[in-house]
């Protein structure tokens, strides 16, 4: 029973650990995918590609076929950004 | 408007060379991986390893044809490309603990690595879960892509906790150390890569995922090839410090 209760004590370190790493990797992260699996190009993701309301025009389109492009919300102008689909109603920070 | 989109589209779907041949190389050495594994009579025994780079074989002939098919900018394209990433990232983290398994093979603690790897899985999900049930639309796609990045960074800090098992348990085997460091090496780029994008916006990086996701089939590729399953190395002897 104890190896059992060190395996979650373990699982939980290594958990609180990664969460951590992430916070501390990602702390100025524009949303943009961090890996991909093979060396095929990476798209943006869906919820940021396929907004409702009035989205720039990605940065992909303009600028050639970078792998990973920048979300759309950061994307082009000067003028008001509108919040990202999945940030509409919801207030937990992403990525 | 919509003819200026169109147009938009159009310079998105397309491809630019360099991405494409590094494509191309990619998914031939991850062919050659699966090739070699079998050669050498490897495949059963890192089967895990084996079944992930097959899979990934598989994934990136998929997304081929449907970029081929729908175009760089397409939905269809955005939402394979993601849902297989999750299914590739799971099959990475069970090879990674495949690894775990081999390595503490001697110590009779396949059970607990099994039992750890499953309620870390489980932790992770239910983590995932609590950070995008809030989304207003699209929770699936969210959790997908967030699960997806969360067991990346698990899959780091697993990476650096077995390399210091290999160290304490004084484990001798190249091939499980090849994997293990080239591992390591293939989240830690990523990592690095990422943070380094992060906080210096104009640090222009074009290929540089791409080309770091050719690594880990590549050091595949050498440890099934060139590096006998009899092979043995010392790495504590480098790094433990005489007391």
């Amino acid at each position: 029973m104890s190896r059992y209760l060190a395996v979650v004590v373990l699982v939980m370190l290594v958990l609180v650990g990664a969460m951590g790493l992430k916070n501390v990797v990602t702390a100025h992260s524009d949303g943009s995918p961090v890996m991909a699996n093979g060396t095929g190009p990476v798209p943006n993701p869906p919820y940021m590609a396929n907004g409702t309301g009035p989205v720039p025009n990605p940065p992909y389109r303009g600028n050639g076929t970078g792998p990973v492009p920048n979300p759309p919300y950061r994307a082009n102008g000067t003028g008001p950004v509108p919040n990202p689909p999945y940030k509409v109603s919801g207030t937990g920070s992403i990525l | 408007m919509s003819r200026e989109l169109d147009q938009g589209t159009k310079v998105g779907n397309v491809l630019g060379p360099t991405q494409f041949v590094i494509w191309c190389l990619g998914i031939s050495l991850e062919a050659t991986v699966v090739v070699c594994a079998i050669l050498r009579g490897s495949f059963r025994r890192y089967i895990f390893l084996n079944l992930y780079m097959a899979a990934t074989l598989l994934v990136e002939i998929g997304r081929f044809k449907i970029l081929k098919h729908f175009g760089y900018s397409a939905p269809e394209f955005t939402y394979f490309y993601f849902y297989s990433d999750a299914l590739l990232t799971i099959l990475l983290y069970f090879a990674l603990i495949s690894l775990y398994t081999v390595v503490f093979d001697e110590m009779k603690a396949e059970k607990y690595v099994r039992f750890g790897a499953v309620l870390l899985l489980a932790g992770t999900s239910l983590f995932t879960y609590a950070v995008v049930h809030q989304s207003s639309a699209k929770i699936l796609t969210h959790f997908v892509f967030e699960l997806c990045q969360n067991l990346y960074f698990v899959g780091l800090v697993l990476t650096f906790v077995l390399w210091g098992a290999v160290l304490k348990l004084r484990e001798t085997r190249t091939r499980v150390i090849q994997f293990v460091l080239s591992l390591g090496v293939y989240f830690s780029a990523f990592a690095v890569t990422y943070a380094l994008r992060n906080l210096f916006p104009h640090f222009q990086t074009p290929y540089l995922a791409q080309a770091i996701g050719f690594f880990l089939p590549f050091a595949w590729v050498y440890t099934f090839w060139r590096v006998p399953e009899e092979a043995r190395l010392a790495p504590s002897r480098v790094t433990v410090v005489p007391r």
